[in-house]
């Protein structure tokens, strides 16, 4: 498991060269999009893991105490909607800088 | 992104153009193709209002105590809505803010589902208009705050609970009330775009009936974003206008 995150993050510094090349001359790898395809694909792995668990602890919670429910789904909504913001950051910055 | 002008666009460009300069020449700027300043998300911002306004004039005069209409209801279930999501959340004196929550939610949830109607876009798809609308919340809150505790107070509630933390805490607490306005303009923003993207998407794949479901998602995440980006704006007031008791 954490070699295939070191895995992953080595993979990462591939994307080094994006500094340097901004305009892409034709011909050159786009780097760019390289780097936005692992770099969307990691925040919707972690907003993934991360919504899991809120909805997990939210349903045993529901499960446990019954006439909490509507709390826990308030809690559960606003919880969800943050989280999900900010894997769309990084979608943002992706749209912003792929031509 | 949409280049192209929606009929709606074209018509307020055709007829309108002197007065859309005009207004661009108050500010200072000037519109890209001089001769059409109006843009498309201008127009549909303009669209919502209209419908916002006509709704509401219509609902008006029959509205009645005894024998309330079917808009009567509607409206009350979603004042209802909001008054409890006000009390929720615990505003102090939460009262004389309903209103503009209210309008805020409505406003944000007609631009989201004007995306569903073809040949309408939403403008809450282009940067602009989720960027006005958490700048008008930006302000709202700090009004509310500032003219609840006055100019001293409001600033020294920056600095938390204890004296000895105020120099760490203070830097903090001011960037991330700056860092407000932006993630609840790219939230809103992200939200509608990657709709919008993930519906003309499947459109070039298959373009039968499979777009119907994106489009299903993008009212429930129309409803969703509207909700969120006026819980947080209850939030914040509420924030902004508490006292330690």
């Amino acid at each position: 498991m954490k070699s295939r995150l070191f895995l992953m993050l080595a993979l990462l510094a591939l994307a080094t060269p994006l500094f340097a090349a901004e305009g892409a001359a034709a011909g050159a790898t786009n780097w760019v999009a390289i780097t936005s395809g692992f770099a969307m694909a990691i925040a919707s792995a972690g907003c993934a893991l991360a919504q899991g668990k809120a909805v997990a602890a939210a349903c045993e919670g529901m499960a446990r105490n019954p006439g909490a429910s509507a709390a826990i789904r308030f809690a559960l909504i606003l919880g969800l909607a943050l989280i999900e913001s900010l894997a769309l950051y990084t979608l943002v910055i992706i749209l912003v800088q792929v031509k | 992104m949409a280049e192209h002008e929606s009929w709606l666009t074209a018509l307020f460009n055709d007829h309108l153009a002197g007065l859309g300069q005009a207004a661009l020449a108050l500010v200072g700027a000037h519109a890209e193709p001089p001769q059409r300043p109006w843009a498309n998300f201008i127009a549909m911002q303009i669209v919502v209002a209209l419908v916002m306004v006509v709704l509401f004039a219509l609902m008006r005069p029959k509205l009645s105590v005894d024998r309330p209409g079917r808009l009567q209801h509607v409206f009350e279930a979603v004042y209802d809505f909001i008054k409890s999501q006000v009390e929720d959340v615990g505003v102090h004196h939460g009262q004389k803010y309903v209103a503009w929550f209210g309008s805020l939610f409505l406003f944000i949830l007609f631009a989201n589902l004007l995306g569903i109607i073809p040949t309408f876009e939403s403008p809450t798809m282009f940067p602009p208009v989720p960027l006005g609308c958490a700048m008008a919340a930006f302000f709202y809150f700090n009004i509310a705050g500032l003219r609840e505790h006055g100019l001293l107070r409001y600033t020294a509630h920056f600095s938390g609970p204890v004296w000895w933390l105020a120099p760490v805490l203070f830097p903090i607490e001011i960037i991330s009330t700056l860092a407000r306005p932006l993630s609840l303009t790219i939230r809103l923003y992200a939200n509608m775009y990657a709709g919008e993207q993930v519906t003309l998407a499947f459109l070039g794949i298959a373009p039968l009936a499979v777009p119907v479901v994106f489009m299903g998602l993008h009212v429930f995440v129309s409803f969703l974003q509207a909700y969120i980006f006026t819980l947080l704006t209850i939030v914040y007031v509420s924030g902004a206008v508490a006292h330690e008791h």
